[in-house]
Order: C-alpha cells, then structure tokens, then sequence
C-alpha cells in the first residue's frame, strides 16, 4: 500500500512537472505575440477616438502588471491557473476567458472522450477476433479499414459526409444544436437535440482513433499469441474464448491502457479542424477563431493548455490503473525503476 | 508477412533463367545460400521488399505520383496560379475528351466546346455544351512559360486543345485548371514533406544522439522535456505558432516556415527511436574500442553507432512523411498554412465546405482522391520498408 502511494505520488509530481512545462511553453507562445494588452487595449479606445500617448501606454502596463519581468508574469499566471482555475481576461474581447469558455470546454472534451471510449469498444474486440482468426478476408478488409482510417485525415471524412449528406438529404448536419437551442439553457430538450447532433462528430473523430487502436490492439494480440505461455495454456486444454480472454488478452491490455493518453492527444488535433467543417460551436472552433482571425493569444493559450492539461490528467490516470491491474508494473516500480 | 523467409532465397533471382550448366542440386543451393550469405543490408532490404506484392504496388504508385509531382509543370497544360485562368470558364465542369460522337469518330480525341449565357430564371451565368464544336486534343504544345525543377525554363506541355483551353479535371471560382493546380498540389506537398522530414531528422539525430549516447541525468532530463512536448496535442500547437506569421510576408517565405514548424515539431517520436537504439548500441565492445583510441563522443556516434542502423532511420522517416503532409494539408486547410498563390490540397480545399459547393460543383473534391492515393502508398511502402529491414520478420508466424 505504502509503495502504491509512493507510487502515484511520484506519478503526480511528474504531471505536475509536465504541467509546468506545457505552461512555460504556452505562455512563451503568448508572450512572443508582437504587441502586449495594454498597446493593444489603447489602440482599440484611439479607434473610438481618444487619443492616447506613450505615458498612458505605461500607466496601463503598470495596471496589468506588464512592467514585471517574464518569469514573474509567468509564475503569477501559472498560479491563478493552478490554484484558482482564473486564466485571466482576453485583452482583445476584454471578457473573462473562463465565462467566454464556459461549458464550451467539457463539451468539447465530452466529444472527444465519447470518440475515444467507442473507438475502444469497438477496436477490442473486433481486433481479438481478426487476430485470431484465419479468415485472409477478414484480415484483409480490416487491414484495408485501419490504412484508410490512417490515410484519410477526419476531415476530408467530414467533407465527404457533408458532401453526400447535402447531395441526398439536402441537409448539411452540421452544428452542435438546431437554431432554437443554441442560445437556450440546458434542458432535456436541449439534451435530446445535442445528441441527435452530436454523434457525427463523435463519429468522425472516432474514426481514425478506431483505426489506429484497432492495428494496435491487433499487432499486440499477435505477438502476445506467439508466446511460450499460450502454447503452455493450450497445452493444458484450453482453447477458443476462455484461453483468449484469460492470457493474451489480459497481457496485451497494458499497452493500449498505456496508450490513452495519446489516443485522446491524436483527436484533440483533429478537433478544430471538425469544428471548422461541421460548423460546431465548442472550444476547438474558440480556438481556431482565436488564432485564425483575433490573433487573441490569452484565449489560444488557455485552451491549449486546457487540452494538454486534459491529456496529462489520462495519462495519469492510465499510469494508476495500470499500476492497479498489473502487479509487475507495481513491482517495478517499488524496485526503483520507475 | 508469412511470404518473406530469408532462409530460402529465390533460386531464380540468384541463378537466373537460364542455367546452361546443369549443376547438382546442392550446388545451387550452396551458391543460393552463399549468395545470401555475401549480400549487402541493402540488397536483403530489397529482396525482401520485392515478395511484398502490396508493398510493391504501392511503390509503383507512389514513383508515378512523385514523377507526376517532379513534372508537373510539363505535364499541367496550364499554369495553376490566376496567371493561367481560362476566365470564360469559371467553375466549369471537367471535360472529358471522347474519341466518337453521333457525328462520327475521330483518331483524336476532342473535347466540346462551350457557350455561356446568362439564365433568364435567376441571372446566373450558365455554360452550356456545344456538341457541333469540336477542339481537338492536340499533343507537346507551347503553352503558358514554367521553370521546371525552379530553374530549367520552358513552354513546352504535354498536352491541350486547338482552341480555347482544356479542363480535365474542371475550373474553379477564378478559372484556374484545376488538373493543373492538382499537379503542382502534389509537388508542393512533397517538398514540405521533405523538408520537413530534413528537419525533424537532424533534430531527432542531434537531440536524440545525446540523450542515448550518454545516458544517464542528461537522458532523464531530455526525455523529460521530450514527453513535456508530446503531450501538447500538435495541430492546436501548429496554429498558435503559424498564427506568429505577418500576412507581408511572401508566399515562399509562408512556405518555408511553415516547414519548419512542422519539421521542428516531428522530431521527438524519431529522436525516442535514436535514443533507444543507442542506449543498447554503447555498450558493444566496438564502441568500447573506439573510445579507448580516444574518438571524441561526436565521432564515434558518427562514424560508429548511426551507421548500425541507418535502414531504420530511412524507414521511419518514410513512415512518418505522410503524416507530416497531412499536419500542412490541414494546416492550410483552416487558412493558417500555405496561402493562394501557392498550390496544396488544403489551399484547394478552403471554400469546399460551402453549400454552392457541395450541391453544384463536386470536381473540387477531384484531388482529394489523388492524395489518397499518395497518402495511402507511402503508408504501405513504408510498412513494406519496415517489415522487410526486420531480420526476423520472416521467422515470426
């Protein structure tokens, strides 16, 4: 028990570390942008028509606290982010970046992570049964699924689906709500209407996560079915199902647990590129409209954060359960090669 | 995967056809072995990858579409910038040339002409198709000027028509021949590829050289830093850092860094392979030897460690070349990569997503099948590529 502690403390204290990292690096990314808040915020009121000097330029970094070396800007940041979950405000929409994100991120993770679960569901088992089984064209199809999964980015899926679905039904099905429930609070209604909609993305994310877990899971049911200890199982009269699910199955579960976390990292990348396409109103359509067209780097920043912050969180989380269902790794890791 | 057995050489490939000396049975086989035996990495490599019939399609596939990529300013009949426009012909349909028609047959194929009017029911220009005008296809004609390869200029094309232009694969908004732009598309993304994969490749050599090679506190620091950067999902990373670039700037310096970018963001999967590789690679007795004759670190990871296993670093870059033509396909797609003037799938693809589109003009979505096939050929040669510089590929079941 006191290892297992020792354990997931060390775990934390690494996504802790990562955590740091990926803000130094989100906020350099921010910082790098030419022109600070302040220019930016006194440009918009000389727009307005207010002329404005160098001196009132100061007085308002002095404000935001612009003056500060880079390091303590960052250090002040990191903690309104850590321990207040305050990202600050978007000089150039001048809100509040947690109201302006609002639900819109768990939306957008909830999407994504529905697209990952049904990407396993199905990957599971449908890769157990191709690898074990003979069937050239099976094998040969799945094979040919995986390689189009992997060749053909999710939104050139997405164009195709918009294209037929236009062309047949006359309907582009795309946005996350139907007019009258964009603006309204949540309601069952409201519910029914985003889920009506909201399986295409879903759909189109999972698509080449399906892909990708399904060789995985197959190329590690393979070379755990070539091991010495299958042979010694059937040897012992097991056979079919039970053998499958009791040895190589279980062996080759550490890996895929083990790559979650990089699963959910490949359909954060598609995501604004779907929004774009399907039109959808969530944080990866926040994001490319805040670099795309604001050029507004708080906004970017935090949301890029968010995500990473998201896939720091699974990996922590996949490491733990591992750690949990696999003795050796727990093993391991009290041996000291973490 | 069950076809490779480097146990059992091709006797045919070693002896040749035609054997005029009869020789015993163990003979070729001692001379199939021996030959086997003697063979270079290079010509297992090849031996291997040749059974791999998939692999080997897919390897046809990919030489055309490169040469088509290298050529196409030869094989495009026009330019593909607005320079080249046909403005009769805006988002005109592909045409097809045919050998007959009910006027009878020709030995050369022709397109039909076209005349525009304006609908009498909502204004909109509307092309219809004269089938009494004949254009023939004519071949090696002088045609808008290029720079092939950027330096060798000529005028010369492959193909066009008597009169008026030729679109096989149709026009867009502003006229431009879209066959034409689906060329250059294909060069475009290559030389990002490349570049890109040049990038990522010194990087990974550099940065994961040392990380292996010495081991230790410097390794744990590096992949620290290394799994810090691959955490941060890639395209979300790509557009803040593409966001940096000022619209002044020219098409080709857009080009340029945006191979960069994406060529400095590709390295850590390459570098964790290096790394890895060298960690069980310095404790060889060779490595041993040279440092006793006092190599300093840079030469012996040069000269000794790198070449042990330069068919596994070709291979991985192969394999991650397409994923690196979709990041810019993408990029460009939501407009913060290559910009118009400039010919990529992404760039071409930008106004797809509209209605008018998608229910009246379906020839955009022409050139997304031909980097499908790009894509999908450098994936199957890359798997072929890695399954055959497996020495135990073959062994496994």
């Amino acid at each position: 028990m006191l290892q297992f502690l020792q354990f997931a403390t060390v775990r934390a204290a690494m996504a802790l570390f990562t955590l740091l990292m990926v803000s130094l690096i989100v906020f350099t990314l921010m910082e790098l942008v030419p022109g600070n808040c302040a220019e930016r915020y006194l440009a918009f009121k000389n727009t307005q028509g207010s002329g404005i000097s160098v001196a009132d330029i100061e007085a308002e970094e002095r404000r935001l606290g612009l003056d500060r070396p880079f390091l303590v800007r960052w250090g002040s940041w990191v903690g309104n982010v850590f321990l207040k979950g305050e990202f600050g405000d978007s000089c150039i929409l001048r809100l509040n970046i947690n109201d302006l994100l609002g639900d819109k991120f768990l939306i957008s993770l909830g999407i994504c992570l529905t697209a990952l679960f049904l990407a396993y569901l199905i990957a599971i088992p449908v890769g157990i049964i191709s690898a074990s089984s003979n069937s050239a064209l099976l094998n040969g199809s799945l094979r040919f699924v995986s390689y189009l999964g992997l060749a053909m980015p999710n939104f050139l899926l997405a164009l195709i689906i918009m294209l037929v679905s236009t062309v047949v039904f006359g309907d582009s099905m795309t946005g996350l709500f139907s007019n009258e429930y964009r603006n309204a609070d949540w309601s069952w209604a409201r519910v029914g209407d985003f889920l009506s909609r909201a399986w295409l993305p879903v759909f189109i994310l999972g698509w080449s996560a399906t892909a990708f877990a399904l060789q995985t899971v197959r190329a590690l049911m393979l070379d755990e079915q070539a091991k010495l200890y299958v042979t010694a199982a059937r040897a012992r009269g097991l056979f079919g199902r039970r053998l499958l699910w009791r040895y190589p199955a279980r062996h080759a579960l550490g890996p895929i647990v083990n790559s979650l976390g990089f699963d959910l990292n490949r359909i954060f990348n598609e995501l604004p590129i779907v929004a774009l396409i399907l039109t959808l109103t969530e944080a990866g359509a926040l994001l490319l409209e805040a670099l795309a067209r604001s050029n507004d780097q708080q906004l970017a920043g935090a949301i890029i954060f968010l995500l990473t912050a998201s896939i720091v969180a699974v990996n922590f989380i996949t490491d733990i359960a591992l750690a949990l269902i696999d003795p050796r790794i727990r093993k391991s890791v009290m041996g000291g090669a973490a | 995967m069950s076809q490779i057995d480097p146990t059992k050489p091709n006797l045919a490939e070693t002896t040749g056809p035609t054997v005029s000396v009869v020789e015993t049975e163990d003979a070729v086989a001692r001379r199939a072995k021996e030959a086997y035996f003697t063979a270079t990495q290079r010509q297992l490599i090849w031996a291997r990858f040749k059974k791999n019939r998939t692999a080997m399609v897919a390897a046809t596939i990919l030489v055309a579409l490169i040469l088509m990529g290298l050529f196409a300013p030869f094989l495009s009949p026009y330019d593909p910038t607005v320079a080249g426009r046909d403005k009769d012909y805006l988002n005109g349909a592909p045409q097809i040339p045919k050998f007959c028609d009910h006027n009878g047959c020709s030995a050369r194929p022709f397109i039909y002409g076209f005349k525009t009017e304006r609908s009498p029911v909502n204004l909109r220009l509307v092309t219809t198709v004269d089938t009494e005008d004949r254009r023939y296809v004519q071949f090696f004609v002088t045609g808008d000027d290029y720079k092939l390869f950027g330096f060798i200029p000529g005028s010369l094309h492959l193909f066009g028509v008597d009169e008026g232009y030729i679109h096989l694969f149709g026009t867009d908004d502003t006229g431009k021949d879209i066959f034409s732009r689906t060329l250059h598309a294909i060069y475009t993304s290559l030389a990002v590829g490349t570049l890109g994969v040049l990038i990522s490749f010194v990087l990974a050599l550099i940065i994961g050289g040392v990380a292996g090679y010495f081991g230790g506190v410097t390794d744990g620091i590096i992949q620290m830093v290394t799994d810090a950067i691959r955490t941060i999902p890639i395209i979300p990373l790509f557009m803040a850092i593409a966001a940096f670039i000022p619209d002044t700037w020219s098409s080709e310096m857009r080009f340029f860094f945006i191979s960069i970018i994406i060529g400095f963001i590709n390295w850590p999967t390459l570098a964790r392979r290096v790394r890895t590789h060298l960690l069980v690679e310095r404790n060889q007795e060779y490595v041993l030897a040279s440092q006793l004759c006092g190599a300093p670190a840079g030469h012996i990871i040069r000269r000794h460690l790198l070449p042990s296993f330069t068919s596994y670093i070709i291979v991985d870059l192969v394999i991650s070349f397409p994923y690196i033509v979709l990041s810019e396909t993408a990029l460009s797609f939501i407009g913060l990569g290559l910009k118009d003037p400039v010919n990529s799938l992404g760039v071409m693809l930008q106004n797809t997503t509209s209605a008018d589109v998608l229910l009246n003009y379906q020839w955009y979505f022409i050139p997304v099948f031909f980097f499908i096939a790009l894509v999908l050929a450098f994936v199957f040669v890359g798997d072929g590529l890695r399954d055959a510089a497996d020495p135990y590929a073959g062994q496994k079941k």
